[in-house]
């Protein structure tokens, strides 16, 4: 190899600043072997693991930018699921309330119905009682009358008439009475 | 600092005389910088962090942007040839920028911008006819066969197109340098070089890559989407 690659440094020949030839062409393909293996060395040692390096970082953050927004969704799916829960309550407090107000008013009605009752009931035996008081007053100022009478007769008729007509006229006299003034 | 491309030393390999250029020895040196460059960060990234700080910073922008930016012209599908738009983006970057430290830029020559534009001419027919199978080679032939010619021409005059801007742009920068270097006295060449050099360097090497890397992108996402 070293034979065929001979150093010719004295035989070089005059420069130039362009040509079409079979050098530019040779000159050409070592260009593009050096391009070659720069893009290689480049990209081995430095683009792609650099780019791996990044690609990595950039993934894992992605990674707990996802897992934050994941997390997020779920307290949001939570919250949501708790206001519901909260609202339902408040839902079913105002049925409960709603309902002890309806029952505390039935029974409210219920006690003024009781109460009414109650109150014509007494009314009603106060009325009864006032007519049996009523009743024996009348019967009592009936007797009273009736003795009055048979006293002022009696002092009447002692003066007057013997005994035996005084009965019968006290008989005849009480009956009238009855008759006549108690009937109704 | 000369117009012409040296060669420093002549070859002979298997009886084919092989002229060692400048631009290749100098393309070497680039390659050599960049390769223990791309050790050095590769050793260094042994003690990356999860948040980046400073010189891993640094580093995480310039291969996110490249990604990024090949991302947007290949798409997801052709992103895996991406290591090498990378490289020719440095190398190219580079030769403009190493000749502020009087190194011939290695794309001063038709060569190296010649030898770029082929690949980008392979990776169009390879890809092409890998991703659109049948399809790829139909499109010579469309409208209708007879066009068959002007589809060729209008093909090959891509990688033309594409190494003779590089080039002349690269070399323009070269000529007027050289002529300023060449034409002036002594004691206007320290200081107000400085901005021909940023300006044809810096400025005009950092665009003309930027256009070089997007189109041959571009001319291979055609070909193979």
């Amino acid at each position: 190899m070293h034979n065929m690659i001979l150093y010719l440094a004295e035989a070089a020949p005059e420069g130039r600043v362009f040509g079409l030839d079979q050098q530019t062409l040779i000159s050409m393909l070592i260009q593009l072997l050096n391009g070659v293996i720069l893009a290689v060395a480049l990209g081995f040692i430095l683009y792609k693991p650099l780019r791996n390096f990044m690609q990595k970082r950039t993934d894992r953050i992605q990674g707990k930018i996802d897992n934050v927004e994941a997390t997020m969704a779920k307290a949001k799916e939570l919250i949501a699921e708790y206001n519901e829960k909260l609202s339902q309550i408040e839902i079913t407090s105002q049925e409960i309330i709603e309902e002890a107000r309806q029952k505390a008013a039935e029974e409210s009605r219920a006690i003024i119905e009781s109460a009414k009752q109650e109150a014509q009931e007494i009314r009603a035996r106060t009325l009864e009682s006032i007519e049996d008081d009523k009743r024996r007053l009348k019967e009592e100022a009936r007797l009273y009358i009736i003795e009055l009478a048979f006293l002022i007769a009696q002092k009447y008729v002692a003066q007057n008439i013997d005994e035996e007509t005084q009965d019968r006229l006290f008989e005849e006299a009480v009956t009238e009475l009855e008759e006549a003034q108690w009937q109704h | 600092m000369s117009l012409n491309v040296d060669n420093i030393w002549v070859w002979n390999i298997f009886g084919v005389e092989v002229w060692i250029t400048e631009t290749i020895v100098n393309s070497w040196i680039i390659m050599a910088v960049l390769i223990a460059l791309a050790i050095f960060i590769r050793i260094k990234m042994r003690k990356f962090k999860e948040i980046p700080t400073g010189f891993q910073n640094l580093v995480e922008a310039g291969i996110e942007m490249f990604h990024n930016f090949a991302k947007n012209t290949l798409g997801e599908k052709l992103l895996y040839i991406s290591p090498w738009f990378f490289a020719i983006f440095v190398f190219i970057l580079s030769s403009s920028l190493f000749s502020i430290f009087g190194l011939r830029a290695p794309t001063a020559d038709f060569a190296t911008t010649g030898a770029f534009a082929i690949a980008t001419f392979v990776l169009m027919i390879v890809l092409g006819t890998r991703h659109k199978k049948g399809a790829y080679i139909k499109s010579y032939f469309e409208p209708h066969f007879i066009f068959f010619p002007l589809n060729l021409i209008g093909e090959l005059a891509k990688p033309v197109s594409l190494s003779f801007r590089l080039f002349g742009n690269m070399l323009s920068g070269t000529i007027i340098l050289t002529l300023y270097y060449s034409l002036t006295p002594i004691f206007v060449q320290i200081g107000i070089p400085a901005f021909f050099h940023a300006f044809f360097d810096v400025f005009f090497g950092a665009i003309q890559t930027y256009i070089f890397v997007i189109i041959s992108q571009m001319y291979v996402k055609t070909a193979a989407d």
